[in-house]
């Protein structure tokens, strides 16, 4: 079983403890959609996956392995990890971007094999960015340049998949074209874990979802709170968690979001709609 | 398109080779390929053409060659390193922080080959530390860190003079070593510098797509595997072993750290594998041609190579600024 799963982990940020002891396990090969408002703590949770954030305390798991404790191109071998807003826009040619994906494979210094280039190749096809292989990343739109991305992290070639607010630059098309793919990877066996801030999206697109929220609801800045003994609160914390149609039921959303749900029936069948 | 950089690649090395040439045969007294053959084959018939060539004019053009090189990539690293454009050796005052440490050299040990190099290097690397830190503290914009470096130069530089003032016993032409010169070099004292920037170059070369990968972002980096913190401090290590390799006999040459990666970045892309060979290439033939020019311009009188690299490079560099809108780089 190739997912990660928390064991009473808790986050801090420069000392801040921003998350305390999460308990998290993510269905295998299911798309896992992690939900909450803005601040409380969603980045921060799932990077611990790719060294930013900092456990304080507890254990992931991966494979049954302590997956801290493993070295870091190790863990790349294993998880790939696409971050949320990239400050740098590379003016490298899509190729060679889609090919840095290779690095935890092929490190400082070997040569890439055959192998290494069809990987690369599959990537950017699945990706449907094979046609601009050779334009310049910062030339590209919004769209085709997050799909580069993921073609980057599909040719790390990892069972599990962490997406951290992939389709929130993106226009209507963009996001359904990715949401599309991450389908199709999931029906390819992949684990994806994603943060995403549409909660219709989220409905429609997750196998199983994670509620976050604000430690305390009342919450309104996500600024670190003092506490009267002069030591900082945790931010966040995990609201729920469980397959979509049993956090649609349990009527979680609405009271984290303060959103309405709406259900339609029509011919295709149900649908709920939040606003 | 693959085609067209390679031919450029070749036509960089022909250049090289044809500056050096230049440098062989031009200068106060100009010699011709035939007289430079006949000074190797027959040592005793021509003294004093073997002795110009091998004291003088060989070690001169290895020196400017290993100038260009450690220089360019110093650059080259620097600016993806920083993920900053306006980043080199000069403007962000590594050169400066290794000239001050070289005049400490040879205040505290005169006549010790080994411990100019030494300090050279130290100099360069605390300086890089220096700005990186104040980078990374004031989470600044591009421009800010250049004039932190800006500043940071004319501090050190006041200590470059002020060492100078103070000790009169110090050998050196200061002027020189200000503008960056390659006058007066010696096969004693290239030998150490370039070997370290032999070493520093190569390894660089095989660590092309690391330097790639850190371009990224430091999110990304570390999502691929990459340690960030350690890639980053060897990167730095190596920047500043050229740099300060070079300040050690040919002073603060300044504009070949900046410009020349502008130029392959133009001719060449982004890709750092591709970046590092060539601005070694060019690099070191722009030190060879602004030095020759130096020589032969004004003779009998020389001029300093840095300074005809000012005079050339200056200009070329607000070309570039302009033609960029901004000169921003957004990526290694």
């Amino acid at each position: 079983m190739s997912v990660p799963e928390y064991r009473r982990v808790s986050v801090s940020c420069q000392r801040t403890p921003i998350l305390r002891d999460i308990s998290l396990t993510f269905p295998d090969g299911k798309i896992t959609a992690l939900l909450g408002p803005n601040g409380c703590g969603k980045t921060t949770l799932l990077q611990c996956l790719n060294g930013v954030s900092r456990v304080t305390k507890g254990q992931i798991l991966l494979d049954g392995e302590d997956f801290l404790s493993l070295p870091p191109r190790e863990r790349a071998r294993r998880l790939s990890f696409l971050p949320q807003v990239r400050t740098v826009i590379p003016s490298l040619p899509v190729r060679t971007l889609v090919e840095h994906g290779r690095f935890p494979w092929l490190g400082f210094a070997r040569k890439k094999t055959q192998k290494d280039l069809r990987i690369v190749k599959n990537a950017m096809e699945f990706a449907q960015v094979i046609e601009y292989a050779d334009q310049s990343v910062d030339t590209l739109s919004g769209g085709v340049r997050q799909r580069v991305f993921l073609a980057m992290v599909l040719a790390q070639d990892c069972p599990v998949l962490i997406l951290d607010e992939p389709t929130t630059y993106l226009d209507f098309q963009g996001q359904r074209q990715f949401c599309a793919l991450l389908r199709k990877l999931k029906d390819q066996g992949k684990t994806i874990i994603l943060t995403l801030h549409d909660l219709n999206q989220a409905l429609r697109l997750a196998d199983h979802i994670v509620v976050m929220r604000w430690l305390s609801p009342a919450e309104p800045e996500p600024v670190p709170r003092l506490h009267s003994h002069g030591s900082f609160l945790p931010k966040g914390e995990i609201a729920a968690c469980g397959s979509a149609s049993e956090i649609l039921s349990s009527h979680i959303l609405e009271e984290v979001f303060n959103a309405r749900l709406k259900r339609f029936e029509d011919k295709d069948g149900v649908c709920y709609f939040f606003e | 398109m693959k085609k067209k950089k390679l031919l450029l690649i070749i036509f960089l090395f022909l250049l090289l080779i044809f500056s050096a040439g230049l440098g062989i045969f031009f200068g106060s007294v100009p010699l011709g390929p035939g007289e430079v053959v006949r000074a190797f084959a027959d040592r005793e018939g021509n003294p004093t053409a073997f002795t110009l060539l091998t004291a003088v004019r060989l070690p001169r053009v290895m020196g400017g060659i290993f100038a260009g090189i450690g220089l360019s990539c110093a650059g080259v690293i620097l600016q993806g390193v920083m993920n900053n454009s306006l980043a080199s050796p000069n403007t962000i005052g590594v050169n400066s922080g290794s000239g001050f440490a070289v005049m400490i050299a040879l205040m505290l040990a005169p006549g010790k080959v080994w411990a100019v190099p030494l300090f050279a290097f130290l100099g360069a690397f605390l300086t890089t530390l220096t700005v990186f830190g104040l980078a990374f503290l004031a989470d600044s914009s591009r421009t800010t860190i250049v004039l932190a470096g800006v500043t940071i130069s004319s501090f050190l530089n006041a200590g470059i003079n002020t060492v100078k003032l103070l000790d009169a016993e110090i050998y050196m032409n200061l002027s020189s070593f200000m503008a960056g010169s390659l006058s007066g070099l010696t096969v004693r004292k290239l030998t150490l510098p370039c070997a370290l920037i032999l070493a520093a170059f190569l390894a660089c070369l095989c660590l092309g797509r690391a330097l790639n990968v850190l371009g990224l972002g430091d999110d990304v980096a570390r999502s691929l595997g990459m340690r960030v913190s350690l890639t980053r401090l060897v990167f730095l290590i190596l920047s500043s072993v050229m740099a300060g390799c070079v300040v050690s006999y040919a002073g603060l040459l300044g504009f070949v750290g900046l410009i020349v990666p502008h130029i392959c970045r133009q001719l060449f892309g982004n890709d750092a594998r591709l970046l590092l060979p060539c601005s070694a290439l060019l690099g070191g033939s722009f030190v060879l041609v602004c030095d020759l020019l130096g020589r032969v311009l004004f003779a009998p009188y020389e001029l300093p190579a840095g300074i005809l690299m000012a005079f050339i490079g200056g200009p070329f560099f607000l070309y570039l600024l302009l033609k960029k809108k901004g000169g921003r780089r957004v990526s290694a």
